[in-house]
């Protein structure tokens, strides 16, 4: 590396972070402190009495234990499936040659440019038809959807890469298509999928749209912290309390697995290492 | 490669259970290895079809029709599409877009690309601040704007407040409220969370400059600045062109951040088309009209897509 670090990148860097922890301490600090105290200046120090009323009152005011166990299903199921589906159909594209392979590709592909805006209305028409409205499959099914243009992509330029005389030896010793699928390409995606599931959950269970329209009796976190504010007081401390609850899983997911997105200090490309 | 593997599978040929449809369909082409393919690739389609497929054709379609909840529907032309033209509201709509689609994806670029660009000088002893701005991009948009209604808030948020503490109190407002701030209030909001998408894809295009050339270009005693600007700004580039990208399609399609925070308000203000459509459709009901103003939004995204969808395009065979 450079021989001496520069100093002032750190100072720059940290004054620009501070814009992004300052809205994290905010939450925080109205979460557990008294209402009167947050409306006179979440940040003022003076005086400061540490309750954590709003986290009791929460659970009782708000059904956000049933929330939390619908956001877990619903991101569960929309990410399960692509995970099991994609590398399929990747293997598919990949490897084997059938009739309207590369227009299928095509469209399945450039599907990311399909808003939610899109699909409300049709498929608030078609659940409400076939019953379908209120149950998990309402968001899993246009979530899965959607995701196969990103996920099927991600795998098959996995597969590029993969060596293919693994898969030849295979065939040699008399494995069929489905059991090359099964037993050489499927075990060898596991680190391309985890990449899919792991934004593939973050994004489901943060998401706003689909589950508001679609699961009105089953509601998400998101969709219960979109009501949560009384009809005479906003309720802000039980609403920051709520703002936790509904980021933290996935800011958990997001903090561990945080290296695997960000190649940190290491490159292959270079004579030194 | 694949041409070469087509001529191992030719060897099992065998008729399926569906011979006859399938010689139909396909001119008696389809072999065995076509089942599998389908059989492999039947849970996509089907997922893709109902999820997908079904309502952007149907969305289409609804488009061209007159229908407004109550009524009957009644083919209507392209109806939809003039009144939408001859709509003031529309227009504020796509104003809103375009100011809202530019000011979200240039300011996240810019702050993106300048963080990894200095951070690329000292990348051990930034790694904790690159981490808080990425670890925004896993919030979800419903609890980062409830966070930033702390900053804005109007009577005890913390903006007025440092306003108030240094004297500056006229300058104080309801930032949300207001019909010429509302719209920049939910673009800081919205920036806070998209900004950590251009600093992963510009840091990994820089951390794959080789270190040899960094350490050459210091060698003849060029300046930490002149490293920035003639190494790693032009090297980074691929992970801003996708960035860009990425940025632009997830504003054009933003719903969440603006429901939460304004709604679309104050009178319009920062209603989007991506927000206009909810409106005209789910709350006034007018699902021809809505349907015309979903199919604009498609249109524009697809524009803004013209470069990716070309990639693919290649890329695919």
């Amino acid at each position: 590396m450079i021989t001496q670090t520069p100093k002032w990148p750190v100072y720059v860097l940290g004054s620009v972070a501070l814009v992004w922890i300052i809205p994290l301490v905010g939450i925080i600090a109205m979460s557990i402190r008294p209402e009167g105290e947050i409306t006179s200046g979440w940040w003022t120090i003076e005086p400061f009495t540490f309750t954590l009323d709003a986290w009791r009152e929460v659970w009782v005011n708000y059904p956000i234990g049933r929330a939390f166990l619908n956001s877990l299903a619903v991101a569960s199921f929309a990410t399960v499936l692509p995970v099991l589906f994609a590398p399929a159909a990747a293997y598919a594209f990949h490897y084997l040659k059938f009739p309207f392979r590369r227009i299928l590709l095509l469209i399945l592909v450039n599907a990311f440019v399909v808003p939610n805006q899109v699909v409300i209305i049709p498929l608030f028409k078609l659940w409400r038809e076939t019953g379908l409205i209120d149950t998990y499959w309402s968001v899993v099914i246009p979530f899965v959807g959607l995701s196969f243009a990103w996920a099927v992509l991600l795998v098959k330029n996995f597969l590029s890469n993969f060596p293919r005389s693994l898969i030849d030896a295979a065939q040699v010793d008399g494995c069929g298509h489905l059991r090359t699928y099964f037993f050489i390409v499927l075990p060898n995606t596991i680190t391309a999928m985890a990449a899919v599931g792991i934004l593939q959950f973050m994004w489901t269970w943060n998401s706003l749209l689909l589950p508001m329209l679609f699961l009105r009796e089953n509601a998400t976190l998101p969709v219960m912290l979109s009501t949560i504010s009384g009809a005479y007081e906003p309720n802000w401390d039980q609403r920051a309390v709520a703002t936790i609850i509904t980021s933290i899983l996935p800011l958990v997911i997001f903090l561990f697995f945080q290296k695997y997105f960000s190649a940190d200090g290491k490159n292959n490309s270079g004579s030194k290492g | 490669m694949s041409v070469q593997y087509g001529s191992i599978l030719t060897s099992q040929t065998q008729a399926g259970p569906f011979a006859g449809l399938a010689t139909r369909l396909f001119g008696g082409n389809l072999r065995r290895a076509d089942w599998i393919a389908f059989a492999l690739l039947a849970p996509t389609l089907i997922f893709f079809s109902i999820g997908v497929l079904y309502p952007l054709f149907e969305t289409i379609r609804v488009s061209f029709l007159d229908w407004t909840g109550l009524s009957q529907p009644k083919p209507a032309g392209f109806s939809n599409y003039t009144k939408l033209l001859s709509d003031a509201n529309f227009w504020n709509a796509l104003r809103v877009t375009l100011t809202w689609t530019l000011a979200c994806t240039g300011i996240s670029v810019a702050i993106g690309w300048s963080v990894a660009l200095i951070s690329g000088l000292a990348p051990k002893q930034t790694a904790p601040f690159r981490v808080a701005i990425f670890a925004a991009y896993g919030i979800s948009e419903t609890a980062s704007g409830l966070m930033w209604l702390g900053i804005l808030q109007p009577d005890f948020g913390l903006l007025n407040g440092i306003l108030r503490l240094v004297g500056l109190e006229g300058w104080a407002s309801p930032w949300l409220g207001e019909p010429s701030t509302a719209i920049w209030g939910v673009v800081a909001a919205y920036v806070w969370t998209q900004a950590g998408l251009p600093l992963l894809t510009c840091y990994a295009a820089i951390q794959a400059i080789p270190k040899s050339q960094l350490e050459a270009a210091h060698m003849d005693g060029a300046s930490h600045f002149q490293i920035l600007r003639y190494i790693m700004a032009p090297l980074s580039l691929p992970g801003v062109r996708i960035a860009i990208f990425i940025n632009l399609l997830n504003s054009l399609k933003a719903f969440d951040m603006i429901h939460i925070l304004t709604s679309g308000g104050p009178i319009r203000a920062t209603e989007t088309v991506g927000y206009f459509m909810y409106q005209e459709s789910v709350i006034y009901f007018k699902q021809g009209y809505g349907a015309a103003s979903t199919v604009v939004l498609l249109l524009a995204v697809i524009v803004c897509s013209i470069p990716l969808i070309l990639d693919k395009a290649s890329e695919s065979k």
